[in-house]
C-alpha cells in the first residue's frame, strides 16, 4: 500500500492541498480507492472519515473505477434546452448503462456533468476529454462505434 | 471593546462584544429554539430554526451566529418570525423518518404506553407494567379481557408474523398485582364532581379526577356499578367476580358510587350543578334500535335481554330454544353465544356477508366454533306468531350492491327469495340508541353533542362515552372519560381545555412496510404468537365459564421478546418534536421524497439511524472537537448529505463507546440501543 | 502567397470543439514558410473554427467555419472570396471591445506578444501610483465585481489593504459555475497575461502575499494557459513586487466540481481542504478568510478589467450607466443565431444584445434568462431594459456573471424553471435547512408539474416556499435558487396554469403533457420513422400511437420532411382512446 501511492510525496502535506492530493490520485488511478484514502490519510494526517467526507462532497471524485472511455454528457443550460436528456437516453440505451455506471467490459462509463463550456456547440459531450459538439442520434452512435472499433 | 446596545422584541438590551443574539435572548428570558447549536461545539449555522429578523433591513438572521450591532432592532417572536421557524421545522420534518411513538400506542384509543408496559412485562416486572397501564387505562382487568385490541391491528409485527398479544399483558398485570396495588394519590381538593353513570366512561372520569386530587360521586341507576361491563358483556367474557375485584379498587381509592339513582327521576343535571363544581354525563347508550318490521314487539331487544340474563344467575335462566339473533355487531354475538350456552339452537341473521360484519372477527369465529349458525345476506321482513305458539321470522335473501356512504356495499333484496325461519325466540340486536336529558345538547339521533372542550351544556357540564359516540368499545369510553376528567379539572382550575393533539412522525403503516424497513434494537424473537388455552369446547357450549384462563407469566414474558419496540429511542428528549409541537409544525407540511439513508445497528450499544438525522453536524463536531477521534464525518452533499464513517465501517471499529455523540444528538439519530 | 504575413487559428475550447485542431494541423502542413500561430477566441463562437490571415498591408481577412481538408485550406491560402467572415456592422457599432481587445488576436501563450500590445503598462503605472493611488483609481473608476454580486472592487481592496497581517490572501475566482456562462474561461484561455496583470495589480494594491487561482477542473485549456503565464511571469520576475522581500506565492487550485464553491466562504473552505460549505458572515473574509488570514476574492473578469481601469480610470467611468460603469462581457447561448461572447457598454438594452448582436429573430424569443440558475427570466416585452446591476434586479433577475440564455417561443418556462431547480438543489451544499430541503421540495413540485401531476395550489406553494428560501438561506446559492421559479411564475403564470389546470403544456415540450403527431400532408411515406422508432409506436398507417410512444423524438430527428411534431395533449392518435 505504501509504495502504490508514493507519488503523493510530490505534493505538500498542508491540509489545504488535500483536494490536490485527491485529484492527483484520481488522475493516476481513475478513481479514489479505499487504499488511496488510507494513504492520503497518512500523508496529510487527516482522519479517513473526514477525507471521505471531503471527497464525496465534490462531484469530480469517483469511488468506483470508471470505464476506459469516460463519456461526459453536458447538461448545462444550452445543452439542456438543445436536448441533452435525449443524448443521455440514447447513450444509456446504446450502452445499456445509466448515469454514473460503467459497462461490464469496462470500456465505457457515462457521467452527466454541469457545463463543458462549449455552449455554442450544444448539445455536447466529451470522451476522455475530447469534446464532440452539435450531437444528434446518428453522430452519437457513430462516435460510440468508432471507439468500439478501436477496441477490436 | 464596549458593550452593544440594541433592541430585542421591543426591549432595550445589552450584548457583550462577540455575544450572539441567541445568548442575549436567553439571558433576557426570550426563548429561541435551536437544534444545531449546543454551546459545546463550534457553531455550524445549519438548522435556521433560531432565525430572527432585523426589523430595519428586513433580513432574517440565524441568532446562534449573528452578533447584534449597535442600535439594531431585532424581532425574535413575531408571527412572521414564528412562521419562518415553523417552515424550517416543517422542512426538517419532511426529511426525517422514524416513529416518535409506537404504532400500538397511537392505535390505542386511550394511548396507553403499550411498548413500555410490554417491555416491563418482558422483564417480568408486572407491577411496573400495571403502573404504566393505569396511567391511561383505569380498568385493566376488564379491558384486558374484552378489548378488541386496536393496538394489535397496527402492530408492526404484522409485517413478518402475527401481532404481539398485547392485551394479555394488561390482563396478567392486573390479575397478578391488583390485590396490593395502590396509586400514589394527591390530597383531595375542595371541589367535587358529580358523575352520572358508573360505566367505563364514568369510572374512568372518577379515577382520573381522583388522581388529579378531585373527589367525585357517581350516580348509577342500576343496582350495581359497571355499566356495560356489568350488564352488557356476558359472564363468559368478563366474569362478574373479576369485575367486582376491579371495582373494589375504586372503592379503595375513595370513589363514591351511589346505585339505584336515575337521572331524570332522582335528580337532574341542574340539581347536580347546584351541589357540585362540575358534572360529567356518562349515561351510555342503552335503548335498542328498532328493526322496523311488523311484529317487532314479539322479539327480544338484544341489550335488554343481555341485561336480564346478567341481572340473574344464568343457571336460573330459561332455555330460549330455537333462537334467531338479528344483527352483526358485538351485541349480536354476545346474544347468540349467551343463548347457545343457555341451551338454545342459535342462528344469526345478517343482511350482508361475514366480511362486512361490524363485530370483532375473533368473536365471530369463536361463535362459529361454538356452534352458532349464520344466515348471511338475509334480512328480516316480518315477525308473526304461529297458531302453535312458535314464532315465524319472514326473511328475504339479499345481494350486495354499490357501496354506500360508509363504503360498505349495501344489501339489495333478491326478488322472490322470501322464506320463513320458525323459532322460539327472536333477539333483535341491530344497534342501540342514546337516551339523554333535554338539559344537554343532542344531535338528531339522540347522542349528546360535545365541543372541543368536552362540554355538552352551559357551565361545567361534560359528557363522555357511548352517550356521545353511540355504542363503541370499553377502551374508547375509558379514553373519553379521561378527557372529561381533564376537562372538568381544567374548568375548576379556570383553565381552557382541548383534547391534546398528538404530534407524530411515522415510518408508515405496517401494510406498506417490508422487513428491511423495520429497525431492531435487540434480538427480537421470531417465535409464534402466544396462544391462550381455551377451556374445552363442551364447557364453552354449556357453561358461562370464562373462555380461557389468564396466560401465565412465563409465557407472557416470552411473548414480550417478540416486541420490536418501534418507538423512538429519543422519546421525550427529541428537540425536533418539542419545537415542532411548540410551533405547530407538522410532518406532512412539505410532502416529498426522503433522503436515501440506512440505519446502522452494528455497534453493540449505539444505534445510528440516519433516517432521523437532521444534519445539524453536532455529532461530527462532538467526535472531533471534544472526543478527538474524528470517527464521524458529513458525507455527500445537498439533500443526500449524511453523517457517516470511513468506508462505512460503522462506529464499532475505533469507537470508545463514550456516548458523547449520543448525548449531543438533538434527535434520535444517534442513541443508545437500550431503552429504559 | 506573398501577401500573407501570418496565419492565426482560433484554438480556444470553442474552436477546438468545432474542429480547430485539424484546421491548425492542415495549415501547419500547407502554409510553407508563413508562420501559423494559435490564438484565442474573438467571441464569435458560432463561426468556429476561425482563421485570420494577417496581410502584409496591415489588414486582416477572417474565414469562418473553416474545414481542415487540403482543398479548403489551399483555397484560403489563395485568399478565396468564399467563407470570408466579417463582423456585421450593426453589431460592431454596439460592441465596445475594451477588455476583450486582445482576445483572439494574440497568441495567449506568448508574453512578448502581450507586451508588444501594451501589456504590463498598467502594472508599471500602478507601481507609480503606489497602492493607495491604485485603490483610489479603482474606486474612481466605479468598477463593480463581475462575479455576480456587483460589490465595488476598490472598496473590497481597500478593506484588505487596511489589514495588518503576516499573510494576506488574494483569490481569483475562476470557478465559473453558471451553466451558460463562459466569459471567464475565454479570458483565461485567450488573454491569460491580461488576467494575471490585473491580479498582480491587485496584489500590489492590497498587500496580498499569496495568490490562489481557484479554477474549475473542467477548464483544462484555461489551466494550461494560466500555468504557462505564471511560469513566464516568474521567469521574468513579475512576481517580485516593489518593496517586497519575498516573491508572491501564486498557486492554481483546481476546483473539484461543486457550484457552491463560487460562494466566497465556500471557496475558502475548499482551499483549506474542506468540504466546500459556506459559513455565516461576519466575520467577512477580509477580516478572517483563508486559514484566518485576511482574504479578498475577485472574479476573473474583474481582474481582466483591472489593466483597462488603471490605464485610464476616468475613461472607464465614462462608459456605462450611472451606477454600473465600464463594459461587460456577456455569454450568449440558447435560441439565437450567433451564440458566443460579446463585450458591450453597461446600460445597453437587452433588445440590442439579443436581436442586434445575438441575431435572434424578433418574435421568436419569449424571454432571456440572466444570471444562470441564480438569476431570473426577463420576458420579451421588457427587453427595453437597460442591462446593468440595478435595472435587472428590479425585474427580479440579476446580472450574475453575465450569462444570457435566450429562450425561444418553443421552450416551456415551467421546464426551464425545473431545469434550474434541478441544478441548484443538486448543487446545494446540504448545510442549511431552507436550501437543502426547500429547494428539493421546489424541484419536486416543478417536476410533478412538468410530468402532468401538478395541482393548482402548487403555483402558490412555489411562490410561498420560494420567498421563504430566499429569506432563510445561509448563502447566496440558497437565497437566489428560487429566482428561476419565482420569475417564471411572475411573467409566465399562464404557462404554469395551463399545466396544472388545463392539463397541457403550451409549448408541447413536456412529454407527459403533449402528444406526437405525423402530418400526413407532409409525409412522403419513406418509412424511416417506422424503422427507427424504438418502441414500434408508428404503424403502417403512418400514425404515431401516443399510448406506445415514449416521446423520445427519434422519429422527429430522422424525418426528412419534418412531418412529425409535438402537438397538444389529446390532439394526437392514441390506441387507448380509440377503443
Amino acid at each position: 500500500m505504501g509504495n502504490e501511492f508514493s507519488y503523493l510525496s510530490e505534493i505538500g502535506t498542508e491540509k489545504g492541498d488535500l483536494i490536490k492530493g485527491l485529484q492527483l490520485v484520481q488522475s493516476r488511478e481513475g478513481y479514489v480507492s479505499d487504499d488511496a484514502i488510507r494513504a492520503i490519510s497518512k500523508h496529510f494526517s487527516i482522519a479517513e472519515a473526514e477525507i471521505e467526507g471531503v471527497l464525496t462532497f465534490y462531484a469530480q471524485f469517483k469511488r468506483t473505477k470508471p470505464g476506459k472511455y469516460k463519456i461526459c454528457v453536458c447538461d448545462g443550460t444550452a445543452c439542456h434546452i438543445k436536448g441533452s436528456i435525449l443524448i443521455q437516453d440514447w447513450l444509456s440505451s446504446a450502452l445499456g448503462i445509466s448515469d454514473g455506471q460503467t459497462t461490464e467490459d469496462g470500456i465505457f462509463s457515462i457521467e452527466t456533468v454541469a457545463c463543458l463550456g462549449c455552449c455554442s456547440l450544444a448539445p455536447v459531450m466529451s470522451v476522455n476529454g475530447k469534446v464532440y459538439g452539435k450531437l444528434n442520434r446518428k453522430s452519437l452512435l457513430k462516435i460510440l462505434s468508432d471507439y468500439r472499433k478501436m477496441e477490436e | 471593546m464596549a458593550d452593544i446596545n440594541f433592541i430585542l422584541d421591543g426591549k432595550a438590551v445589552t450584548a457583550a462584544p462577540g455575544e450572539t443574539i441567541l445568548s442575549v435572548a436567553t439571558k433576557n428570558g426570550i426563548e429561541i429554539p435551536t437544534l444545531c447549536f449546543n454551546g459545546k461545539v463550534s457553531r455550524t449555522t445549519a438548522c435556521f430554526v433560531c432565525i430572527v429578523k432585523d426589523r430595519k433591513t428586513g433580513r432574517f438572521l440565524p441568532s446562534c451566529s449573528a452578533c447584534p450591532s449597535e442600535g439594531q432592532d431585532v424581532d425574535a417572536s413575531s408571527e412572521e418570525v414564528r412562521e419562518m421557524r415553523r417552515t424550517a421545522l416543517g422542512l426538517l420534518l419532511s426529511e426525517h423518518t422514524g416513529d416518535c411513538e409506537a404504532p400500538c400506542t397511537l392505535a390505542c384509543p386511550a394511548h396507553a404506553s403499550v411498548e413500555e408496559y410490554v417491555r416491563a412485562g418482558r422483564q417480568g416486572n408486572f407491577r411496573k407494567a400495571l403502573e404504566i397501564i393505569k396511567q391511561r387505562i383505569p380498568l385493566p382487568m376488564s379491558i384486558g379481557r374484552v378489548c378488541p385490541r386496536f393496538c394489535e391491528k397496527d402492530c408492526r409485527k404484522n409485517v413478518t408474523s402475527k401481532p404481539v398479544s398485547i392485551n394479555d399483558f394488561k390482563r396478567l398485570a392486573a390479575d397478578l398485582c391488583y390485590e396490593d396495588y395502590m396509586e400514589e394519590l394527591p390530597p383531595l381538593k375542595e371541589q367535587k364532581v358529580a358523575i352520572v353513570g358508573a360505566g367505563p366512561a364514568g369510572l374512568s372520569a372518577a379515577y382520573y379526577l381522583r388522581r388529579l386530587g378531585y373527589a367525585s360521586r357517581i350516580f348509577e341507576r342500576m343496582p350495581e356499578a359497571g355499566g356495560m361491563l356489568r350488564y352488557g358483556i356476558p359472564e363468559f367474557r368478563l366474569p362478574k367476580a373479576t369485575l367486582r375485584k376491579e371495582l373494589a379498587h375504586f372503592a379503595k381509592m375513595g370513589i363514591e358510587i351511589e346505585t339505584g339513582k336515575e337521572l331524570g327521576k332522582d335528580f337532574t343535571i341542574e340539581s347536580l350543578r347546584k351541589e357540585y363544581q362540575a358534572v360529567i354525563v356518562t349515561v351510555g347508550s342503552w335503548a335498542s334500535s328498532s328493526m322496523r318490521i311488523d311484529g317487532e314487539e314479539l322479539a327480544q331487544q338484544g341489550i335488554k335481554w343481555l341485561e336480564g340474563i346478567a341481572s340473574a344467575n344464568w343457571k336460573n335462566c330459561a332455555n330460549p330454544g330455537r333462537t334467531v339473533v338479528v344483527g352483526g355487531g358485538n351485541t349480536a354475538m354476545d346474544c347468540a353465544r349467551t343463548a347457545l350456552r343457555l341451551g338454545g339452537d342459535v342462528t344469526v341473521v345478517y343482511r350482508r356477508t361475514q366480511k362486512e360484519m361490524p363485530a370483532e372477527q375473533l368473536e365471530v369465529l369463536e361463535a362459529m366454533e361454538e356452534g352458532v349458525k349464520f344466515e348471511f345476506l338475509t334480512a328480516p321482513l316480518a315477525l308473526r306468531k304461529n297458531a302453535d305458539g312458535k314464532l315465524a321470522l319472514a326473511c328475504q335473501k339479499m345481494e350486495l350492491g354499490a357501496p354506500d356512504a360508509s363504503g360498505r356495499r349495501s344489501p339489495v333484496p333478491v326478488p322472490g327469495s322470501d322464506f320463513d325461519i320458525v323459532c322460539d325466540t327472536v333477539i333483535a340486536a341491530i344497534g342501540q340508541r342514546t337516551v339523554a336529558p333535554e338539559e344537554v345538547n343532542r344531535d338528531k339521533r339522540g347522542n349528546i353533542v360535545i365541543g372541543k372542550d368536552i362540554r355538552c351544556a352551559e357551565g361545567a357540564v361534560f359528557a363522555a362515552g357511548d352517550c356521545v359516540t353511540g355504542p363503541k368499545t370499553v377502551v374508547e369510553a375509558v379514553a373519553a372519560g379521561h378527557n372529561a376528567a381533564d376537562a372538568a379539572a381544567a374548568a375548576m382550575e379556570g383553565r381552557s381545555y382541548e383534547i391534546p393533539a398528538i404530534f407524530n412522525v411515522s415510518r408508515g403503516h405496517w401494510s406498506s412496510l417490508e422487513k428491511s424497513d423495520l429497525v431492531f434494537l435487540r434480538e427480537v424473537s421470531d417465535a409464534d404468537r402466544v396462544k391462550p388455552d381455551y377451556i374445552p369446547m363442551e364447557k364453552r357450549r354449556t357453561t358461562f365459564e370464562e373462555l380461557f384462563p389468564t396466560i401465565p407469566a412465563e409465557k407472557i414474558e416470552k411473548e414480550g421478546e417478540r416486541c420490536i419496540e418501534c418507538s423512538c429511542t429519543a422519546k421525550g428528549e427529541c428537540k425536533l418534536k418539542k419545537f415542532s409541537e411548540q410551533y405547530c409544525a407538522a410532518p406532512d407540511m412539505f410532502p416529498g421524497s426522503k433522503p436515501l439513508a440506512a440505519v446502522d445497528t452494528r455497534h453493540p450499544y449505539i444505534i445510528h439511524d440516519r433516517r432521523k438525522c437532521i444534519r445539524c453536524g453536532i455529532c461530527v463536531k462532538t467526535c472531533s472537537e471534544i472526543v478527538n477521534r474524528n470517527l464521524l464525518a458529513a458525507m455527500k452533499r445537498g439533500f443526500n448529505t449524511q453523517v457517516g464513517t470511513a468506508f462505512d465501517q460503522g462506529l464499532q471499529s475505533y469507537c470508545t463507546d463514550c456516548g458523547a455523540c449520543v448525548e449531543a444528538c438533538p434527535v434520535g439519530a444517534l442513541d443508545w440501543k437500550k431503552k429504559d | 502567397m506573398p501577401d500573407i504575413k501570418r496565419i492565426k487559428v482560433g484554438t480556444a475550447s470553442c474552436g477546438l470543439a468545432a474542429g480547430a485542431a485539424e484546421v491548425l494541423d492542415a495549415f501547419q502542413r500547407l502554409s510553407g514558410s508563413i508562420p501559423v500561430v494559435e490564438v484565442g477566441c474573438i467571441g464569435h463562437c458560432y463561426a468556429e473554427p476561425m482563421v485570420e490571415l494577417e496581410l502584409n498591408d496591415g489588414t486582416s481577412i477572417f474565414y469562418s467555419s473553416v474545414k481542415g481538408d487540403e482543398k479548403s485550406v489551399n483555397a484560403i491560402l489563395g485568399l478565396t472570396e468564399t467563407g470570408r467572415f466579417q463582423v456585421p456592422a450593426e453589431r460592431a457599432a454596439l460592441e465596445k471591445l475594451n477588455v476583450t481587445r486582445l482576445s483572439g488576436s494574440i497568441d495567449p501563450k506568448d508574453i512578448e506578444e502581450y507586451k508588444a500590445n501594451g501589456g504590463f503598462s498598467s502594472l508599471k503605472k500602478a507601481f507609480e501610483l503606489k497602492p493607495e493611488g491604485v485603490i483610489e483609481a479603482m474606486k474612481r473608476s466605479g468598477l463593480r465585481g463581475r462575479g455576480g454580486a456587483g460589490f465595488p472592487t476598490g472598496n473590497k481592496w481597500s478593506f484588505l489593504a487596511a489589514k495588518k497581517a503576516d499573510e494576506k490572501i488574494l483569490i481569483m475566482n475562476a470557478d465559473e459555475g453558471d451553466p451558460g456562462a463562459f466569459m471567464d474561461r475565454s479570458m483565461m484561455e485567450c488573454v491569460p497575461f491580461q488576467v494575471m496583470e490585473g491580479m498582480l495589480i491587485g496584489a500590489y494594491a492590497t498587500g496580498a502575499t499569496r495568490i490562489f487561482i481557484y479554477c474549475r477542473a473542467e477548464y483544462p485549456l484555461a489551466i494550461k494557459h494560466l500555468n504557462i503565464a505564471i511560469n513566464e511571469l516568474k521567469k521574468q520576475g513579475y512576481d517580485r513586487l516593489p518593496g517586497r522581500e519575498k516573491p508572491l506565492d501564486i498557486q492554481i487550485k483546481e476546483g473539484a466540481g461543486a457550484f457552491v464553491c463560487g460562494e466566497e466562504t465556500a471557496m475558502i473552505a475548499s482551499l483549506e481542504g474542506k468540504r466546500g460549505q459556506p459559513r455565516f458572515r461576519p466575520p467577512f473574509p477580509t477580516d478572517s478568510g483563508w486559514n484566518t488570514y485576511p482574504t479578498a476574492i475577485n472574479n476573473v473578469e474583474t481582474f481582466a478589467n483591472v489593466p483597462v481601469v488603471i490605464a485610464d480610470p476616468d475613461a472607464f467611468a465614462a462608459l456605462g450607466s450611472e451606477r454600473s460603469k465600464g463594459t461587460k462581457i456577456f455569454a450568449l447561448a440558447g435560441d439565437l443565431k450567433y451564440p458566443g461572447l460579446t463585450e458591450v457598454p453597461m446600460g445597453i438594452t437587452l433588445a440590442d444584445i439579443v436581436y442586434k448582436i445575438g441575431g435572434a429573430e424578433p418574435g421568436s424569443v419569449k424571454a432571456v434568462q440572466t444570471g444562470g440558475p441564480s438569476g431570473g427570466c426577463i420576458p420579451a416585452d421588457k427587453f427595453d431594459v437597460k442591462v446593468d446591476y440595478d435595472s435587472l434586479k428590479e425585474l427580479g433577475a440579476i446580472m450574475g456573471s453575465g450569462g444570457l440564455i435566450v429562450i425561444g417561443n418553443n421552450r416551456c418556462m415551467v421546464e426551464t424553471a425545473r431545469y434550474f431547480l434541478d441544478f441548484t438543489h443538486r448543487e446545494s451544499c446540504g448545510k442549511c435547512t431552507f436550501c437543502r430541503v426547500g429547494t428539493t421540495r421546489m424541484f419536486e413540485t416543478l417536476e410533478n408539474i412538468t410530468a402532468g401531476k401538478g395541482k393548482p395550489e402548487d403555483i402558490d406553494f412555489l411562490v410561498d416556499i420560494g420567498n421563504k428560501i430566499r429569506k432563510g438561506s445561509l448563502c447566496a446559492l440558497g437565497q437566489t435558487a428560487p429566482n428561476p421559479a419565482l420569475s417564471t411564475i411572475r411573467y409566465f403564470r399562464n404557462e404554469y396554469e395551463a399545466h396544472v389546470k388545463d392539463g397541457y403544456c403550451p409549448t408541447f415540450q413536456c412529454a407527459a403533457l403533449s402528444d406526437v403527431r405525423l402530418d400526413p400532408d407532409k409525409c412522403v411515406k419513406c418509412r424511416l420513422c417506422i424503422k427507427t422508432c424504438p418502441v414500434q409506436a408508428i404503424g403502417d398507417d403512418f400514425k404515431v400511437d401516443n399510448a406506445k410512444c415514449t416521446r423520445c423524438n427519434t422519429c422527429m430527428e430522422v424525418c426528412p420532411k419534418k412531418a412529425i411534431s409535438r402537438v397538444k395533449k389529446g390532439d394526437g392518435f392514441s390506441s387507448n382512446l380509440s377503443k
